[in-house]
């Protein structure tokens, strides 16, 4: 959406912009306040969150040392940071350029595969359970699109 | 049982100190571009590059390679200490504490951040002492009429001290392909300079690079 509005922006130069433009405008503009909204539960819900995905892995994966571990939530923060900005821009592309190219070059040299696979279930599950499903429609998405990128 | 809180405790994870949107700022107001921490950055125009192969090839002929290659071993001596002052600082990390993925990952990064193109490493033959490197739409190799021979003498002095610095030991780099010559890619190979020496020669002769890699090899 944040590219397309871009686009809408730049034509300042050259005119007015018609009503079905202005209708995109307006639509991501009202599911702003959800947007805000959900944006601030994630933050202020961060350290809980991963700390019950973590908790879990040991029972998942016995052989995870804390060190992979530690390696793992720390992608994962960043992955749950970007993915958190994206939604409020409305823009896949901003966690997909900035995060996602530079974490699957890194990922891709570990064999990190495994724990990764169980951390996105262990994430996924405590989103749901955290979450109402309209909430989840915003954000599932994009952690899927890192899911896919990262993992498969 | 690891603690997230801790993890977070300086609130920053760091990533990609080069990633594009928040490497390049900059005042244009007063005139400046600028990395993120502040170092200034200019575009150098394309004509500008041929002029100054064109200008040293005119006035110092066939020693305008080994001027070339040596002007990109000062660049390299330098680039090496930018570039890993900047790491150690965003990763608040000594280099012997970085791991070499992330490393490594950076260097990619800044290559094409700075639009000198995609870089990859490639560690194949670590093991045999040789590491290569392939460089994609590289701005510093320029066809040349009537040329025959690899055209990326900056990047190979470049790459030869950036990994002299790097590895602690005297390396060289030498360039294989060369995309001057329709190759798709630049390949330098990069190892003690006693067994690439010969690697001139080899392309004097024509020799293609994986015949070069395997006679090196040996």
């Amino acid at each position: 959406m944040m590219p397309k509005i871009q686009e809408l922006i730049n034509q300042a130069q050259d005119r007015y912009l018609a009503t079905d433009e202005l209708g995109l405008m307006e639509s991501y503009i009202s599911s702003l306040p959800d947007r805000l909204q959900l944006y601030k539960l994630i933050r202020d819900r961060e350290i809980d969150i991963l700390q019950a995905v973590a908790n879990q892995v040991p029972a998942e994966l016995a052989n995870v040392t804390d060190e992979e571990l530690e390696s793992g939530i720390k992608n994962l923060i960043l992955v749950l940071r970007y993915s958190s900005m994206a939604m409020l821009l409305n823009d896949e592309n901003f966690l997909k350029q900035r995060l996602l190219n530079w974490l699957e070059g890194i990922m891709s040299m570990r064999d990190m595969r495994r724990l990764n696979e169980t951390l996105y279930k262990l994430l996924n599950q405590e989103l749901k359970k955290q979450f109402s499903s309209t909430q989840l429609l915003l954000i599932q998405p994009l952690i899927t699109a890192a899911q896919v990128t990262l993992i498969y | 049982m690891i603690s997230v809180a801790a993890l977070i405790k300086e609130n920053r994870i760091p990533s990609n100190f080069f990633d594009y949107n928040a490497y390049v700022k900059g005042d244009l107001e007063i005139g400046l571009l600028e990395n993120r921490r502040g170092d200034r950055l200019i575009a150098v125009p394309d004509t500008l590059i041929s002029s100054l192969y064109a200008g040293l090839a005119k006035e110092t002929g066939q020693a305008s390679r080994l001027v070339l290659f040596n002007c990109g071993k000062w660049w390299g001596k330098n680039f090496y200490t930018r570039f890993t002052e900047s790491l150690e600082e965003y990763y608040s990390q000594s280099l012997a504490e970085m791991d070499m993925i992330t490393f490594i990952q950076s260097l990619k990064e800044c290559w094409l951040t700075h639009g000198w193109g995609k870089f990859e490493f490639d560690p194949q033959h670590q093991a045999q002492g040789f590491i290569l490197v392939k460089t994609y739409n590289s701005p510093y190799v320029q066809v040349i009429a009537g040329n025959t021979l690899p055209t990326g003498y900056l990047e190979a002095g470049i790459l030869t001290s950036f990994f002299t610095r790097l590895t602690g030991r005297e390396l060289l780099a030498v360039q294989t392909t060369c995309e001057s010559l329709g190759a798709s890619y630049n390949t330098y190979i990069i190892g003690l300079p006693e067994r690439l020496q010969i690697v001139d020669s080899f392309l004097a002769e024509g020799l293609a690079h994986e015949t070069i890699l395997q006679r090196v090899l040996k």
